[in-house]
């Protein structure tokens, strides 16, 4: 738990940061706003009394309220995680600065919060869908978007005979063609 | 910061993306409609004249039905050189691979030329999870290998969706997809039950069982199931 | 658009085949900048599809590669044919069912793949674990990062072509991957991490098998790489290839081994350390070349120094307890964490928040590959087709993580 860390954050970024800074274990934590999230991480990148450069993680956070941006940085002046949470993102309509301009790497990981939530980065020259195919309508991770009951309901097909307990089915096997695959 | 997780208090019209694989809008592809009424696809017609019968490697032999020494002969041809197709998706590869390796030597047994080409395989291991996204390539892959062919389930993801069970992007086994002969279950099958797996689809090549007679393009799992 | 599931293959003698090139897919249209970037073609360039079943793609990725003949204009991978949604179902399951849903991310290092939700949950529930559990903990990585590099070994050389060292590889492999599996009872998806603790303390047949191992590892790694370190096609093929620089590899996020390749010392067991890291000694593998041989040679570097670590926590293990006291109900406050190991491949991390429940809200699993793909594009450019292959074996990807 690096306290000179806190204090200097504070000193710093004082009147960006939304709550005051946060310590547990080895991990520090701020917030700031969506206009302050750019400039505030660029700060902690060049200035080499932070010296972060090493950007560990991005992702997206879906409370059901609203939408967050949480980076995680490295830095070897450091021994702690920084974790940088942007709160605030309008659940239907999430818009943020995407990091690209500064980290290259967070193109793809852009990528993957806006198929996962549909946050939209602006500025990421390359925001499509990275792990549902190019024509999936919904957005996974978000809370508004339920997974399967159970499994010998699942909405694909009906039930299994070895699923069902106790009722037999009887299982035609017709050699020619079915309506549709798979339903 | 409140973080809500009671469906009720959530917003009023979920978005419920069913499990299903994609359906297509291109009344061309055989997806759409019952293959009876596709207009390219002449499978009716075709078995029900028998034209092809002569040419495919199918079972063949006196009056179609009893096997002459031939063809016995041609199955144990086709049982001891069963060459797969390169086909891991995820960890059970590695169990493949470990099969394949000096340990648990499935050269032993003439698989060990694993074909990158599906042009040149016999037996389709599906090893590992199948999503929705990969469906697609994987029956192209299964299309393009020539007859005769079988599949192999190995894994539970492949068997009946695994682990995954409730995912939405994994197909609940590959026979909705696709016809298997053999099911290995394992998570991952140790090499030892993917030998005993190909020992049993050699013995239904040589027992002229399996899903071979009947073959249907598209899943095997009837309506209503 | 909706892209057919199944299409007739054109091969299948029961179909007609049309006059007009129907069947053919429509190019695709560019979604972003970036894609009509890549899309449009010049004269001479062209198209090859590097589908998802290839021999060399370690899983399942799909790379456009541009070509302008042999050479290699631009590259687009596709991700995506093995996410499996393991963060949803992670929400919906319960603590211990969540470590196990992260197994088959990285197979082939699975015990990290544990270690790093394990070690966030620690912290959300502030969980002390027993000194005899980490040493356990410690032992078990070691051993299943000689594992992943032993195997990157063998995958290196059968992506360029050889296929002698991936046998040997298998066989080295196949010996630790059978000790930890007389510990944990399997042989890829371990299972073995719980919140707290291990499942188990070390046991006979364990032990037996890590001394004979541990007697002759060192010699018998040196006899392995003897088969590819002086092999002429392979230092020609990989040296030079793909140099990556470190002030491009710190914008790009990349950590572990291939970080180290371009002469940046940053490992997590130094830097953050965890467990029982801060005593022991060991050094931490650089080379400044950043080619794609440093980035081997540095893995083949990090398997001796795991085999020095094995040594230490051998002779340090202490007695006492492998599980810490905890309620079976593993119910944490409401708080976030984050924990992150050192795998065979970078840094693994976990970002777990509770909200109070016996379900995580929220868990976020940071994979290396899935940064490290990136590179594939910028390191290829310039190069032939089959160095595609020679830099993205070396950067050591696995499907399973990138794809979650």
């Amino acid at each position: 738990m690096d306290r000179a860390l806190a204090t200097a954050l504070q000193e710093r970024f004082g009147n960006a940061l939304l709550a005051p800074v946060r310590q547990r274990f080895d991990e520090t934590e701020i917030r700031v706003s969506i206009a302050d999230a750019i400039p505030t991480l660029r700060a902690l990148h060049d200035e080499p009394a932070f010296a972060y450069e090493m950007l560990i993680d991005l992702c997206g956070i879906d409370t059901g309220e609203e939408m967050q941006v949480v980076y995680h940085l490295s830095s070897s002046q450091s021994g702690d995680w920084l974790r940088v949470i942007v709160p605030g993102i309008d659940r239907s309509a999430p818009r943020v600065n995407s990091l690209v301009s500064l980290w290259p790497g967070a193109e793809w990981m852009e990528r993957e919060a806006y198929d996962m939530f549909g946050i939209i980065f602006e500025g990421n020259r390359d925001l499509r869908r990275i792990y549902m195919p190019d024509d999936y309508v919904s957005h996974p991770l978000r809370k508004d978007f339920y997974l399967a009951d159970d499994a010998s309901r699942s909405p694909a097909a009906g039930v299994r005979n070895m699923e069902r307990v106790g009722t037999p089915v009887d299982a035609t096997r017709s050699t020619a063609l079915r309506k549709s695959p798979g339903a | 910061m409140a973080m809500t997780r009671d469906p009720k208090k959530a917003l009023q019209a979920p978005i419920v993306t069913p499990n299903t694989l994609w359906t297509t809008d291109n009344p061309r592809a055989y997806g759409g409609q019952p293959l009876a009424e596709h207009p390219n696809l002449e499978l009716a017609r075709y078995d029900a004249t028998g034209e092809g019968r002569a040419d495919d490697a199918r079972w063949s032999g006196a009056l179609g039905a009893i096997p002459t020494k031939a063809d016995i002969v041609l199955d144990l041809i086709r049982a001891n050189s069963l060459w797969p197709l390169l086909s891991g998706l995820a960890c059970c590869a590695i169990e493949m691979m470990s099969t394949a390796t000096p340990k648990n030597d499935i050269d032993r047994w003439g698989m060990f030329p694993f074909r990158a080409s599906p042009r040149q395989a016999d037996v389709l291991i599906v090893a590992g999870t199948l999503t929705t996204k990969m469906a697609e390539p994987l029956i192209r892959l299964w299309e393009q290998m020539p007859e005769p062919k079988w599949v192999v389930a190995m894994g539970d993801c492949t068997c009946s969706g695994g682990r995954y069970k409730r995912s939405y992007s994994v197909v609940q086994g590959i026979d909705r997809v696709m016809p298997v002969d053999v099911y290995i279950p394992g998570c991952p099958p140790r090499p030892e039950g993917l030998i005993y797996g190909m020992m049993k689809l050699q013995q239904l090549i040589k027992d002229r069982r399996g899903h071979w007679p009947e073959r249907a393009i598209g899943p095997t799992v009837p309506d209503g199931i | 658009m909706t892209t057919p599931l199944t299409k007739p293959s054109l091969d299948d003698p029961r179909i007609a085949i049309p006059a007009a090139s129907e069947w053919y897919e429509p190019a695709p249209t560019a979604q972003t900048e970036r894609q009509a970037e890549f899309l449009n073609l010049r004269d001479g360039e062209m198209f090859i599809n590097m589908g998802p079943q290839h021999p060399s793609t370690h899983g399942v990725l799909r790379i456009v590669v541009k070509v302008n003949g042999e050479q290699v204009v631009d590259l687009d991978p596709v991700l995506g044919y093995l996410h499996r949604g393991v963060e949803k179902l992670c929400e919906n399951a319960d603590y211990h069912q969540a470590i196990c849903y992260t197994d088959p991310l990285e197979y082939v290092a699975s015990l990290f793949c544990e270690a790093a939700p394990v070690a966030a949950f620690e912290k959300l529930m502030d969980v002390e674990v027993p000194r005899r559990a980490q040493y356990i903990r410690v032992l078990t990585m070691e051993l299943n990062r000689i594992a992943s590099h032993t195997l990157f070994q063998g995958w290196m050389a059968l992506d360029l072509g050889g296929i002698t060292p991936i046998l040997w590889s298998f066989i080295e492999r196949d010996e630790i991957v059978d000790m930890l599996a007389a510990l944990t009872g399997q042989k890829l998806l371990y299972n073995y991490y719980r919140i707290g603790g291990v499942n188990g303390d070390l046991n006979h047949e364990f032990m037996s098998r890590l001394g004979t191992w541990m007697s002759r590892a060192a010699a018998q790694i040196d006899s392995n790489l003897g088969l590819m370190n002086e092999n002429e096609i392979f230092v020609r093929r990989t040296r030079g290839l793909g140099i990556l620089d470190a002030a491009t590899a710190l914008r790009m996020g990349v950590t572990g081994p291939n970080l180290r390749a371009t002469g940046v010392p940053f490992d997590l067991r130094r830097d953050h350390p965890y467990l029982v890291y801060p005593e022991l000694e060991f050094n931490v593998p650089t080379r400044d070349e950043g080619d794609s041989l440093a980035r081997y040679m540095v893995r083949i570097d990090e398997i001796r120094e795991s085999i020095r670590i094995i040594d230490q926590v051998l002779h340090e293990m202490p007695d006492g307890p492998v599980m810490a006291k905890l309620p079976r109900l593993i119910r944490p406050r409401p708080g976030r964490a984050f924990g992150a190991v050192e795998g065979p491949r970078g840094a693994y991390g976990v970002y777990a928040i509770s909200d109070g429940t016996d379900q995580p809200f929220r868990m976020r699993i940071h994979d290396p590959s899935f940064v490290h793909l990136q590179l594939v594009g910028p390191l290829t450019r310039g190069n032939l087709i089959a160095d595609t292959m020679a830099v993205m074996a070396s950067l050591d990807p696995v499907m399973g993580g990138v794809d979650k």
